[in-house]
């Protein structure tokens, strides 16, 4: 893009073309005044508080947010007629404006109050002609207070543009004009808060808050979100009373975003934002517990660990290590799941060691490793912001990775990004986009609707096929088999249009870069691993025609994971078949760069992938002890049924945990474990991008980092697990682990470190060689005693333990629910709220119903991420067949 | 000038329309005939018409009755036109139904024509000093029939365009006539078209400005309702010429009629092949689609419009980039009035030299005003530019009833400002009534007599203007309000003497700093008001008096002895019977019993309360 050169306040600069002034002074650090101005949003231009003088051609007044540099341009912001003028935009809005700074949460980082300092301003010469509405307060999360509202229009940009929501607009005329919800309804929106992170003065409020500090009373803390795997940067405002001085520790008072940190351009969602109070809970473990007979009872940190060493002891020597289980945790952090797998292996002595995600989709890690050495999986999530396309594969955006849709929606409005979402169920996503297909396909035809959109493709001639042959293996077989494939198949099959494909594949190979987002729903299906065999196919089959200079078609896949930290508890090992890196644990030589390091030898017939869950061995009686590390698999399980009656069998538990969970109630010592608030360490989001946490406050109650608690009880022991801090375990994990090969801890304080880029600057991706799936069909049928599929997913409001504890969440979303489609739902004469029984062959639960258009007829939908509710109970698969019954009386 | 040849020779062609050997009743049925009674002395027309069997025999000539659009004179509605083959056409002013049966049975059956009724010298006077230009048709076709249009010469620019003219080649007609946009800002017109064409896109419009908001104006309603093709074929003119893919009209609600018509002649155009997808087998296509908005005011700001039509709130946005550049759904669009549309198929007709003939030096053409206010002859009138307001408002206007004397005219509407009688001579062109601080605007002509006080005109538009602000930037929204607020307090006798310099440094902080038109012209009435009239706001300022004793709250209620002429309307109105007076007596308030509802003020013909 062509520069533009020109002068602000005296100071050259640089900026690309149709930058407007503002934007180039911004990025100069240079300050013009202004309220409506959001690098982040469409321009206003309604404050006109940023009018500059410019000298062009001649001489003039301009709005620096509506006016374009050009070449030579010379700005002046502050000259006094300028002031004057602004000084009366300023007067008129402090006309109107109630000044009740004293009591507002906005003082101290208000637009309108620093302009007002700033400008100096005095006495205005107006009689005030304030509003006096009463504050909306409908919602539990957000307050509107109207009468401080200056009408820059950002939260309704925001929630528009970003959110793609539009919940709130202008209404009214003149000087009645303010911002509200259509017919002044209580607020229904996703209370992702964006409104409150733009809004300049303190119109919009988080209640969350409640008058807990001042603004500059809080230390701001940036670190990473605890909850989905999108991995945003959430500031923690902290605020110590009484103060620090005087003994006082600090807590977590709110959570801010920052638009220049992080990925997520300060977009969060309601879990990111209001979802911190947990780890203030009253409910949370303070201290150590210890089962005395039936009773968990309270001891110190030195008996619960002294008792831990001891067991484990005699049941190594009893009975081998092998008769130990461990399970890692996708919420902790890297080091401490590094830590975990090490005291497993080398402590321990025992191989049967596993994580909930790789639990769900065993087949995963083998998939997303091959697509990172092939090179499809290169890019970063952020990358998204400026896609052609955007693939949405059985994931629901909305729900799963909310900030995700916001970089959609960015890469929509400002690259007219193209979308299709493919998915089992009518899933919600608000966008503007001008090309938007929807393939919602029949459960079991997945492979059959990636084939169908190969051979669009390929029939379609779209991409260089040519190249493609000469560049990968095996494309013959694949070219074979989908020309056999008969478009009709495909209809009946999937029940999508040959024409929706075919938009699909246009979409796809239109010239630049495409992202797919494979979901949860394809990772947890039973033909899971031939989807994604397919879905890689595809990427294939579109990177290898990839021309650079004519900018051709190119697409990267990221997979979809539940937590935080899903992708880094399988990064650093803590599963049966690798070691840290994706080492294979069979083969010996991979084995002995960790050998090295470690110290230690790994015996042969301890190093063997089990396909058999940690679980399954419990069942049968070949565990004798189990340490589990910040999960639940009680509940988070897919079958609840199995871990409940294995967890039984198990002689001697220990649960490491911030809260007393159903697991932690069945365990032999509890030990309380600190908050991602307290603690520092690193995430791995699902675009393997590598960052680092920021300890915000002191352990609450006696809570210790997992990391810690591992290396005490490695220690106690007699193991030298010196490790002082998690810089210490990542210096380590740096040389084990192939993967995170390069990373320096402290330089991830300044950026990120996205390690498949990494990886690929020193591995040359591979050839592919295309494997051929066969579409099949996957049986799933309903009975007649069980007429409907239940399926399951994301849930936008709660994610597990952390938000089950949060008042925030609940209040907003108190309760689970089961979707029910409109048609079935009228037939069985169910209605939103009513109570409503889903049996399956297994069990039964009691929910209430909510109608709604996003399940077809025959499926119903509930929501996991309700940790309260034990859904998992009913499950035994992906696709369980229920009979739903309204609740009579 | 050829005024009454004009007119003239559009009777005898409207006489054709019906055809030679007909005799033809034209009733009004503007908007303000029919607010009249237009429709029901329409109905009684065809009712005697039926019952004397005159549509079969007439003395072997056929009788026929006709609708027209709006003639202008709306004061002396209803007008009914008669014309008998061979002879003058007649008028008859203020015709109502129970009128009918008598004209039909004198005038239309014994052929003697009713002198009592006839429209008198005003009617004249009023038609003879203006120049028909664009309102040609108005009054003289029957709007809701397309053939009446072609024979008048319709649709013929359009062939001629499409025949014979390239589209740049329209655009040089058009700027070499120097038309200027009639929406008040006077932007060239063939300059816009010409920045129009420039861009291209998949996809381009034109879009006809109809929201016309001001309080006042209705020269837009009128021409819509009283020549809707007019409109149609220079819209299709301009978007041959700026190769428009689609166009639309954006017209207020509040105009049902208009709307109605737009309707229909958009139908008929499409059956005739004037527009859809090959017009005129030109292989140029263009479909015209109306859009009703919502009576907003700013709504008639381009890029609000803009808005508004694609289905979001109507509020400015910032400008770059122009409409022209990408306007409606971000495509080049080019947006006119509707009275720069109705020019359009003139000028191609009669040629750019022949117009730019017509007017001053940098406006050319005709203006067509809205006259209201305190006036004997309200109604819509056409000028040529260069005319002068006396003229308008003593030739045409027929000056001031009930023996007042004239003290300005309030041009351009709440955006505009006033002229006093001092400037009564001033030729009406775009520059020098911007120089004057009053504005072409869109053509509302308000007269103001001795009994109107200017410090409250200026907070009637302000009124305007505050309630209409759309929100967006605090000049307009707060500004409007805190004038607003000035204004009234010196109504209400509590003005402070800083209150002119405030709001002297208001309109011009307005004016810079408003996003929009709206905002930064809505301090013109108080700012023209302040030029002219200081007096009186320093008069009620500082000694609590309204010198025209209209703001209530500053009335004395005393009357004035040397004006009082006894006639004791005063005496007859009171509700409380505080006025003591008769036939001999000056009138005398008691002001023990004045509940001081101001009705005796009202009704005092000679200004003697005070």
């Amino acid at each position: 893009m062509k520069t533009v050169h020109l002068i602000i306040e005296d100071k050259p600069i640089a900026v690309p073309e149709g930058t407007n002034i503002f934007q180039a002074a911004i990025d100069n650090n240079i300050h013009i005044p202004g309220l409506c101005y959001q690098p982040k949003l469409p321009q206003f231009g309604g404050c006109r508080l940023c009018m500059v003088e410019v000298t062009e051609r001649r001489t003039g007044h301009r709005f620096a947010c509506a006016h374009p540099v050009s070449e030579g341009m010379i700005v002046k912001v502050n000259t006094p007629k300028i002031t004057r003028y602004r000084k009366s935009v300023m007067e008129y809005l402090l006309a109107h404006h109630p000044l009740d700074c004293p009591t507002c949460d906005k003082s101290g980082e208000c637009g309108l109050q620093n302009i007002s300092y700033d400008l100096n301003l005095a006495p205005g010469r107006f009689k005030t002609t304030r509003m006096n509405v009463p504050v909306i307060r409908d919602n539990p999360l957000l307050e509107l207070n109207r009468n401080r509202c200056v009408l820059c229009g950002r939260c309704v940009s925001t929630c528009k543009e970003i959110e793609g929501l539009g919940a709130i607009d202008f209404q009214n005329r003149g000087i009645k004009t303010v911002i509200g919800t259509a017919f002044d309804k209580p607020l229904d929106c996703s209370f992702c808060g964006g409104c409150v992170a733009v809004c300049p003065t303190g119109a919009w409020q988080d209640r969350t808050l409640g008058f807990g500090g001042r603004s500059w009373e809080f230390m701001k803390t940036p670190t990473i979100c605890p909850y989905c795997s999108v991995g945003c940067t959430i500031v923690l405002n902290t605020k110590a009373s009484p103060p620090r001085r005087d003994g006082g520790v600090d807590t977590v008072k709110r959570v801010t975003s920052d638009d220049y940190t992080g990925i997520n351009e300060g977009n969060l969602c309601v879990k990111g934002r209001f979802g911190y109070e947990f780890i203030h809970s009253s409910e949370r473990i303070n201290t150590p517990l210890l089962r005395r007979g039936s009773e968990l009872t309270p001891v110190s940190w030195d008996e619960a660990i002294a008792c831990i060493s001891e067991n484990f002891k005699k049941i190594i020597a009893e009975h081998g290590g092998v008769s130990i289980g461990g399970i890692g945790s996708e919420k902790s952090t890297n080091e401490e799941n590094y830590l975990f797998q090490k005291f497993c292996r080398t402590v321990l002595k025992t191989n049967n060691i596993d994580n909930l995600s790789n639990i769900k989709s065993p087949f995963l890690n083998g998939l997303i490793y091959k697509s990172v050495i092939h090179g499809f999986a290169s890019a970063s999530i952020k990358d998204m912001e400026t896609a052609t396309t955007l693939f949405f594969f059985g994931a629901d955006i909305t729900e799963a990775h909310p900030v995700i849709g916001n970089m959609a929606r960015k890469a929509i409005r400002l690259k007219g990004a193209n979308l299709v979402i493919a998915n089992a169920r009518n899933v919600q996503f608000q966008s503007q986009a001008r090309s938007d297909v929807r393939l919602r396909y029949a459960l079991g035809s997945q492979v059959t609707l990636v084939n169908a959109i190969m051979k669009a493709i390929i029939d379609g001639n779209l991409v260089d096929l040519k190249k493609v042959e000469a560049s990968t293996n095996n494309f013959p077989a694949l070219r074979d088999q989908l020309n056999n494939f008969d478009p009709k198949d495909a209809l009946q099959l999937t029940g999508i249009s040959a024409d929706s494909i075919k938009q699909a594949a246009a979409m796809l190979t239109n010239n630049g870069n495409s992202y797919l987002v494979c979901g949860k729903d394809v990772e947890e299906d039973p033909r899971g691993a031939d989807i994604i065999e397919a879905l890689l196919n595809l990427c294939a089959l579109i990177n290898a025609g990839y021309n650079a200079d004519a900018n051709s078609a190119r697409i990267s896949i990221f997979f979809s994971r539940s937590h935080n930290n899903s992708q880094g508890v399988n990064d650093v090992g803590v599963v049966s078949g690798y070691l840290p890196g994706y080492a294979d644990i069979e083969n010996a030589s991979s084995r002995e760069t960790v050998e090295n390091v470690w110290g230690v030898k790994l015996p042969d017939d301890m190093c063997k992938k089990d396909n058999q869950d940690v679980f399954d061995l419990a069942l049968q009686d070949k565990l004798k002890a189990l340490y589990i590390m910040g999960e639940n698999p009680v509940v988070i399980h897919p079958d609840g049924k199995k871990v409940h009656d294995a967890l039984q069998k198990v002689g001697f538990i220990v649960v490491q945990d911030t809260f007393l969970t159903e697991t932690a109630r069945m365990a032999n010592v509890v030990l309380p474990s600190a908050t991602f608030a307290e603690k520092e360490g690193t995430f791995t989001n699902m675009g393997m991008l590598v960052q680092r946490l920021n300890k915000a406050i002191l352990p609450v109650g006696n809570a210790r980092p997992d990391w810690q608690i591992i290396s005490d009880i490695a220690r106690k022991m007699g193991h030298a697990f010196a490790y002082t801090s998690p810089k210490d375990v990542m210096v380590e994990l740096e040389r084990v682990s192939p993967v995170y090969s390069g990373i320096i801890y402290d330089r991830l304080k300044r950026k990120e470190f996205h390690w498949t880029s990494f990886f690929l600057t020193k591995n040359k991706p591979l050839t592919y060689t295309f494997g051929v799936i066969e579409p099949g069909v996957l049986n799933i049928s309903a009975s007649k005693d069980f007429p409907f599929i239940l399926l399951t997913g994301a849930s936008l409001n709660h994610q597990g333990t952390f938000s089950r504890h949060t008042k925030a969440l609940t209040s907003v979303a108190p309760e689970c629910l089961v979707e029910v489609s409109r048609n079935d739902a009228r037939a069985m004469g169910i209605n939103n709220g009513d109570v409503v029984i889903i049996e399956s062959a297994r069990s039964k639960i009691k929910l209430k119903a909510k109608v709604s258009g996003k399940v077809s007829e025959g499926m119903v939908f509930i929501s996991e991420d309700y940790e309260w509710q034990p859904v998992n109970l009913l499950k035994d698969g992906a696709y369980t067949p229920v009979r739903i019954h309204k609740e009579i009386g | 000038m050829d005024n009454t040849s004009t007119q003239l020779e559009h009777h005898s062609k409207a006489d054709d329309a019906g055809g030679k050997t007909h005799s033809v009743i034209a009733v009004c049925l503007g908007t303000g005939g029919v607010a009249a009674g237009g429709n029901f002395v329409f109905q009684k027309f065809e009712e005697e018409i039926k019952r004397l069997n005159l549509g079969i025999t007439l003395g072997k000539r056929v009788c026929k009755t006709a609708k027209t659009g709006c003639r202008g004179l709306c004061s002396k509605d209803v007008l009914v036109d008669i014309t008998i083959p061979g002879a003058q056409p007649l008028t008859y002013e203020k015709v109502t139904a129970a009128m009918v049966p008598e004209i039909v049975e004198e005038h239309l059956v014994k052929n003697t024509p009713i002198e009592k009724w006839l429209a008198k010298e005003d009617y004249h006077k009023f038609y003879d000093s203006q120049y028909r230009l664009v309102l040609g048709n108005c009054g003289v076709i029957d709007p809701e029939d397309i053939e009446a249009y072609i024979y008048r010469g319709g649709y013929e620019a359009l062939k001629k365009v499409l025949k014979t003219m390239k589209p740049e080649e329209v655009i040089q007609e058009i700027k070499k006539s120097g038309l200027r946009g009639r929406g008040g800002g006077g932007f060239p017109t063939g300059e816009k078209w010409a920045s129009g064409a420039k861009y291209s896109a998949d996809e381009k419009f034109i879009v006809c400005n109809a929201d016309e908001g001001d309080p006042g104006a209705f020269m837009d309603r009128s021409l819509m309702e009283g020549d809707p093709h007019a409109v149609l074929e220079g819209m299709i003119i301009g978007g041959y010429a700026i190769a428009a893919t689609s166009g639309y009209i954006y017209i207020r609600a509040e105009y049902p009629l208009a709307v109605k018509r737009l309707h229909i002649a958009i139908e008929q155009a499409h059956e005739r092949g004037f527009l859809g997808g090959n017009i005129l087998n030109s292989g140029y296509g263009l479909n015209i689609y109306v859009k009703e908005g919502a009576g907003a005011f700013v709504c008639g700001e381009s890029t609000a419009l803009q808005y508004s039509i694609e289905g979001k709130r109507g509020m400015p946005r910032t400008r770059p980039p122009q409409s022209v550049e990408a306007g409606l759904w971000d495509k080049p669009t080019v947006l006119n009035n509707v009275e720069t549309f109705g020019n359009v198929p003139i000028i191609i007709n009669r040629g750019a030299e022949w117009y730019s003939k017509l007017g001053t030096e940098k406006s050319k053409g005709t203006k067509i005003f809205s006259l209201t206010g305190r006036i004997k002859n309200p109604g819509l009138i056409e000028v040529p530019m260069g005319a002068t307001i006396r003229q308008i408002v003593f030739d045409m206007g027929g000056g001031i009833p009930k023996k007042k004397k004239f003290k300005a005219v309030q041009i351009g509407g709440p955006s505009g400002g006033c002229l006093p009688e001092s400037l009564l001579d001033t030729p009406i062109d775009y520059e020098s009534l911007l120089g004057l601080g009053a504005m072409m605007g869109s053509g509302s002509f308000v007269v103001v007599d001795e009994t109107t006080c200017m410090v409250d005109m200026a907070r009637f538009f302000m009124t305007f203007c505050a309630s209409e602000s759309c929100g967006k930037c605090p000049p307009c929204r707060i500004g409007t309000t805190l004038m607003l607020e000035i204004l009234t307090r010196i109504t209400m006798g509590e003005g402070e003497e800083k209150d002119i310099e405030v709001l002297e440094q208001m309109s011009d902080e307005m004016k810079v700093m408003s996003l929009c038109g709206l905002g930064q012209s809505a301090p013109n009435p108080v700012k023209s008001t302040l030029r002219y009239f200081k007096d009186e706001y320093l008069s009620h300022i500082r000694d609590k008096v309204c010198p025209t004793a209209t703001c209530p709250a500053l009335h004395k209620f005393e009357v004035t002895p040397e004006k009082c002429v006894k006639c004791q309307a005063c005496i007859r109105h009171c509700p409380v019977k505080a006025i003591s007076g008769s036939s001999k007596e000056t009138a005398v308030i008691d002001k023990a019993k004045c509940i001081k509802c101001n009705l005796c003020y009202e009704k005092c013909n000679f200004m003697a309360i005070k």
